[in-house]
């Protein structure tokens, strides 16, 4: 448990650093540790814990006075309040919103079949269990990727591999599109750039664009390795312009490539990332913010989560300094097994507050904090 | 079966005063006794015709129990004991019993002289009411009469507060007020032994959240006000004597040390006054971190902080000054915010909440136009920062406390129903235990199984077991006959022949006989044999001997037949059966239909 901190003990260098380098902080502890970070409106995020028998769906909705804009000053609200929350009989190891519903899907990262959940609304808290999907495996190592369509009548693409990627309308269960691919290689990641248009991910570092309208068969862009021990994630960036249609993918070894949707093979930016423990590292989790125009963050490594400034990337590797690193998780572990050392599970950027991101490590701890860019910042850190 | 009875008192949804009537072995206490601030009515009083239409509450209250200082808990006290009319006991802590008549009179006098309220308790009832309190100390027993007990444990939130262990007989209820369960830093943690209560209450207030750390409290607080002294304003923290007041000075003056600041820090003379003097008398209350601090040096005496004098607020450049009363409504604080208001570079922090009618209320309220005495108007242009440091459990720290005290049920008040079937079934599911949630006005009965120890004589025992059959166990309990004998407080089963020796009686037997009448023209022994093998078929199982000396007996029911003196064809059944073998009457009368129709000449 918590021992009685001396005054003292609290003012460390990076409690000090933090009044000038955040605007925000919040840091909570949760019963369990989280793997899963997911939006579920503006201002409520879904977790959900990965213990091997039962765990926890919680709904929270953020602090009213991180969101507050005018009245922030007059606001004393600081917690988070469990808005819905449900069991599961086993871990989740993906979960993800249908948008305009109420409506998750998880996967627990044994097998590729899915399970439904309502989220509730106002007259119940409680997340049930409303149905699950049935996958191709019914044994997988990784589990299955999920991403949902961004508009339209709820359907969820999945697939723990490239050859198992489906997409299921909800309503009915009904299969309306497969990936015609023979290739076996295991997903990192899955997501829609466009409403019909996604990619998937694979651990090997390659990366598939198709079309959910079409059979035709999808544009493969190899691996930038053709290291075999290393594994890739994926994100695309969600941009509005298909220009600002970015591609980054992160290796174990910390190896960052940046490429464009349309032209994934040709020639983009790489970095080797600043990280800690390169190759031990199995959730790493590699994102564009929303609304900062070519800034990534990665997590996963370790107990740090780390943004970079991609147009200082040039063509040939280069070592990347991070813009901003968010050591919260490490410096105040909660964790009690010395010999584990705390590492982030996972993170997401706010959808529309620019610096404000959700961070969860596997003591349990989740974050929530709105950065200052230390190129605006004025004047230097105290000492 | 024995219940326990809880009814939070108040009606629908709200949810801003807690007052609590707890029905346990037949005693009726209430728990805290708080006043609703958001009301300006009588709706602010809990509402006790739930006890009784009219008249004084002493004949229904068997004692009023106070968890902590609060307003929202105790600020009722006085009108419910001097207004509505309370003579029994009032319990609460000593720190309690000290700091309460204080708040009391704070608020009473907002009310009355600056609302101008009519109907509201005076001073004098404040005072008269404290008269009736009984202090507690920790891990105490107390018996409030011959069959009630109470105990207070340390409940941590603020100075004072306890959690209460009520016990009549074998039942037990325990009763939370406000408490955490993370070590604050002037404050321990709430604590409790596992003392397996039928029924743990607790607040739901916070039970469906995660609460921010202390860490980030704490650095806002800091943020915001070295922001104000970087750009040379003025920080006015006002505050309560008590509590949080020694909590930020200690947090300042680390600050100040570690970023080698210079602006000025000020503590207003009442304050360092009132606080030792707290201190001082309640030393065991705190955090041993405090207490260690106190005993080292004289808590105020401080590199950084220093007394504070009120010409010193007109003194140019940065500066913060801790200042009472805690909500502006008058004396210090409020003519040192009064100078500082028209500054936009200033800053108030308000580190708690305020009392309507206060200036505290009024400017957390976002008003930037107080209207102050003499009608002229005070602009209000410094910044308003309200930041909450109070100390409360969430949902973790729920299911920690149950974890500790391992209650048979738990009851949450002060919860809407649909917003905590999440939490109901949490709790449910870890530990087994079922979860109330009665609304406001709501009546929750929870049957509990008070176990009775007996002690059984050894005689008895072994009868017992030598009549084979199965050994008793909890699913499955075996009926036994005995005689119980209560002697001063022990309770003992023993045999029946015992218990006649012990008590020097003679042990009677009651029987009952009845006749029947049969036409039967055989001989009065052949009849009795027919009787016996017409038995013999229909009363299988059971035990029929036919005696040499002209008996049947029947189990234990002998049956004996003569002759009608005036017609030899009429017999006589004589059948006799001693007082336990009452359901034979039923029987033998089903007996005598079946001999009258099935023997051949009857």
């Amino acid at each position: 448990e918590m021992e009685d901190a001396e005054f003292e003990d609290i003012l460390d260098d990076w409690f000090i650093e933090s009044l000038k380098t955040y605007k925000d902080l919040h840091v909570y502890q949760l019963e369990h540790p989280t793997q899963v970070l997911e939006w579920t409106s503006g201002n409520s995020v879904c977790v959900a814990g990965y213990s091997q028998s039962k765990n926890e769906i919680l709904e929270l909705r953020l602090p009213l006075k991180l969101l507050a804009d005018e009245n922030k000053s007059l606001c004393a609200e600081r917690d988070f309040k469990v808005s819905h929350g449900g069991f599961t009989d086993g871990p989740v190891r993906c979960l993800t919103h249908i948008p305009g519903t109420r409506c998750a899907v998880t996967n627990d990262g044994l097998s590729s079949d899915l399970q439904v959940w309502d989220l509730g609304g106002e007259e119940s808290d409680v997340i049930r269990r409303t149905g699950s999907i049935k996958g191709k495996r019914s044994a997988s190592e990784r589990g299955s990727r999920i991403a949902a369509r961004p508009s339209s009548a709820p359907q969820v693409l999945h697939g723990a591999q490239i050859s198992d990627v489906q997409l299921t309308e909800l309503a009915s269960g009904e299969t309306l599109y497969k990936l015609e691919t023979d290739s076996a290689d295991p997903l990192s990641s899955l997501q829609f750039v466009s409403d019909t248009v996604f990619l998937a991910g694979c651990c090997n570092g390659s990366v598939y664009v198709a079309d959910t309208r079409t059979s035709a068969p999808p544009q493969l862009s190899h691996s930038p390795s053709s290291a075999e021990s290393v594994i890739w994630w994926t994100d695309a960036a969600a941009g509005p312009h298909p220009s600002s249609r970015r591609v980054i993918r992160v290796s174990s070894s910390g190896q960052a490539v940046v490429s464009d949707l349309r032209n994934l093979g040709g020639a983009g930016c790489q970095a080797q990332l600043d990280v800690q423990t390169p190759g031990r590292c199995s959730q790493v989790k590699v994102s564009w913010a929303p609304t900062l125009d070519d800034c990534i963050s990665v997590s996963g490594f370790s107990g740090v989560v780390q943004i970079y400034n991609t147009r200082l990337w040039g063509a040939e590797p280069q070592e990347a300094r991070p813009l901003f690193e968010h050591r919260g998780h490490a410096v105040s572990s909660q964790q009690t097994d010395d010999s584990v050392p705390t590492f982030v599970t996972s993170h997401i950027w706010h959808p529309e507050r620019p610096r404000t991101l959700l961070s969860a490590a596997s003591d349990g701890s989740v974050h929530v904090w709105d950065w200052v860019d230390p190129n605006r910042q004025g004047g230097s850190p105290t000492p | 079966m024995p219940e326990i009875k809880v009814t939070p008192l108040g009606a629908g949804q709200d949810v801003g005063r807690s007052c609590i009537l707890v029905s346990i072995g037949g005693k009726n206490i209430m728990l805290d006794c708080g006043m609703h601030m958001g009301y300006n009515d009588d709706r602010r009083f809990p509402d006790f015709s739930y006890i009784t239409q009219n008249g004084r509450l002493t004949d229904f209250l068997d004692c009023l129990i106070i968890s902590h200082f609060h307003l929202d808990h105790c600020g009722a006290l006085p009108y419910m004991s001097e207004m509505v009319g309370y003579d029994g006991p009032i319990y609460m802590t000593h720190p309690t019993k000290a700091i309460c008549p204080i708040l009391l009179e704070d608020f009473r006098k907002i009310t009355v002289d600056k609302k101008g309220e009519t109907n509201f308790f005076t001073s004098q009832m404040i005072k008269d009411c404290m008269k009736k309190v009984i202090p507690l100390n920790l891990h105490q027993t107390v018996q409030v009469d011959d069959e009630l007990e109470i105990k207070a444990y340390y409940a941590g939130h603020v100075l004072g507060a306890a959690m209460v262990h009520i016990k009549v007989g074998s039942e037990s209820v325990v009763y939370t007020g406000d408490y955490n369960m993370t070590p604050d830093r002037h404050l321990g943690a709430a604590w409790i032994d596992k003392c397996r209560p039928d029924i743990l209450i607790s607040e739901s207030t916070y039970a469906t959240t995660i609460r921010d750390s202390k860490r980030c409290r704490e650095r806002d607080f800091l943020k915001k006000v070295h922001e104000s002294i970087e750009r040379g304003g003025k920080v006015l923290i006002p505050v309560f004597a008590l509590g949080r007041a020694q909590e930020l000075c200690i947090l300042l003056e680390t600050f100040w040390e570690r970023m080698n600041l210079k602006a000025p820090i000020y503590f207003s003379t009442g304050l360092t006054e009132k606080a030792n003097h707290y201190y001082k008398l309640f030393i065991t209350w705190t955090n041993q971190k405090i207490r260690k601090t106190f005993v080292q040096r004289n808590m105020f005496e401080f590199k950084h902080i220093k007394a504070f004098d009120r010409s010193y607020a007109d003194n140019p450049g940065p500066m913060v000054v801790f200042a009472t009363p805690g909500m502006l409504h008058a004396g210090q604080s409020l003519q040192i915010f009064k100078k500082w208001a028209g500054n936009e570079k200033n800053m108030v922090i308000m580190p708690g909440y305020c009392v309507q009618g206060t200036i505290g209320h009024k400017i957390l309220n976002g008003q930037r136009k107080l209207e102050m005495e003499g009608r002229a108007t005070l602009d209000v242009k410094l910044q308003v920062e309200y930041m909450s440091f109070s100390a409360h459990a969430d949902a973790k720290g729920i299911m920690q406390l149950i974890r500790m005290a391992e209650p048979r049920n738990m009851l949450l008040v002060h919860g809407e129903a649909v917003k905590m079937e999440f939490l109901k079934g949490k709790i449910e599911q870890e530990f087994s235990i079922d979860c109330y949630m009665p609304a406001n006005g709501e009546t929750t009965t929870v049957t509990t199984n008070p176990s009775v120890p007996v002690d059984i004589s050894l005689n008895l025992l072994k009868r017992e077991m030598a009549l084979g059959g199965p050994l008793p166990d909890p699913k499955k309990p075996r009926t036994m006959h005995g005689t119980l004998i209560m002697k001063e407080n022990s309770l003992k089963l023993v045999s029946s022949e015992q218990a006649l020796k012990e008590l020097g009686l003679n042990e009677h037997q009651l029987r009952f006989t009845c006749h029947v009448q049969l036409q039967d023209p055989h001989s009065d022994a052949d009849t009795l044999h027919r009787i016996y093998t017409h038995l013999k078929s229909v009363l299988k199982g059971y035990t029929i001997q036919h005696l040499p000396d002209g008996t049947v007996i029947v189990e234990s029911i002998v049956i004996k037949v003569s002759s009608s003196a005036e017609d030899s064809n009429t017999k006589v059944l004589l059948l006799s059966w001693s007082y336990q073998v009452k359901t034979w009457t039923l029987f033998l009368e089903r007996f005598t239909l079946i001999y009258n129709g099935v023997l051949p000449g009857g």
